[in-house]
């Protein structure tokens, strides 16, 4: 499966569109990693585990995604966007959305 | 003898945010530097178009990275002060220039650790992480950049 985030894929031209597909997850943090957060606010730096939330959600909404390209047939993926909101004060959603087609090499 | 307290904590964070913090940021970036001197040759954009695209053995694939940094306790204090009088707000904008230039070095070596050599339509995006109300006083910033990665020929030397 190909996944660009332009709208055309270089060396391929796209025969069909297939339409709309998304994917989305809402992770929720836990109390361990807030805990070293807010030690690391201290000091600064990267916060490993808001990271890793990120990109554990980012996989799993595209995955999702990717699923329902495939139920529709199509070969490749395009114009991927990503967008997030914060739903709780403990909850993120990542929202994965994009167009799926048919490409064929050019 | 609780105001002496208080204000002992204080003082020790606000040093812990200027000697760790400082250190910290200053390393950061020094490693920046150096991953950015070594990635010098990749082609980065932010056009849709594949500039010097060349039909290479893989087709082109998208490239997430994601970097949350806080800001240490001094900073956030000194930004704070801001509020009162307005204006640039320095500290932070170091932080989200870390935050970015991390981000795009992690799409770098992720499409080069898969044999491309360019990335195109490179776009930036500040997710919201939210937190609770004891760490809303810290800026924390989550970047999350997007490229395509793809293969192009090299520039006649």
């Amino acid at each position: 499966m190909i996944v660009v985030n332009t709208e055309d894929v270089a060396g391929y031209n796209i025969v069909e569109f297939k339409g709309i597909v998304q994917g989305n997850t809402v992770r929720a943090k836990h109390a361990g990693r807030d805990i070293m957060a807010g030690f690391k606010n201290l000091i600064g730096g990267e916060l490993k585990g808001y990271t890793e939330l990120l990109t554990e959600s980012r996989r799993q909404a595209m995955e999702r995604m990717l699923a329902q390209a495939e139920q529709l047939g199509a070969n490749a993926v395009v114009n991927v966007r990503f967008t997030t909101s914060a739903v709780t004060a403990g909850a993120a959603e990542l929202y994965a959305y994009g167009t799926a087609v048919v490409v064929e090499p050019a | 003898m609780e105001l002496v307290f208080d204000v002992g904590i204080f003082l020790l964070l606000i040093l812990l945010g200027l000697f760790v913090g400082g250190w910290q940021e200053r390393s950061h970036f020094a490693s920046i530097l150096r991953r950015e001197q070594q990635m010098a040759e990749t082609l980065v954009t932010q056009v849709k178009s594949f500039p010097s695209s060349m039909p290479g053995d893989a087709p082109p694939m998208l490239m997430v990275a994601e970097v949350v940094v806080a800001t240490d306790y001094l900073k956030s204090f000194l930004a704070k002060l801001r509020n009162i009088f307005g204006g640039e707000v320095r500290s932070y904008q170091s932080l989200l220039e870390r935050a970015r230039r991390e981000a795009t070095l992690r799409i770098l070596a992720r499409a080069r650790h898969q044999g491309y050599n360019a990335v195109c339509n490179m776009r930036y995006q500040t997710a919201d992480v939210g937190g609770n109300s004891t760490m809303r006083s810290v800026a924390m910033v989550a970047i999350l950049a997007t490229g395509t990665a793809y293969h192009a020929a090299e520039p006649p030397t």
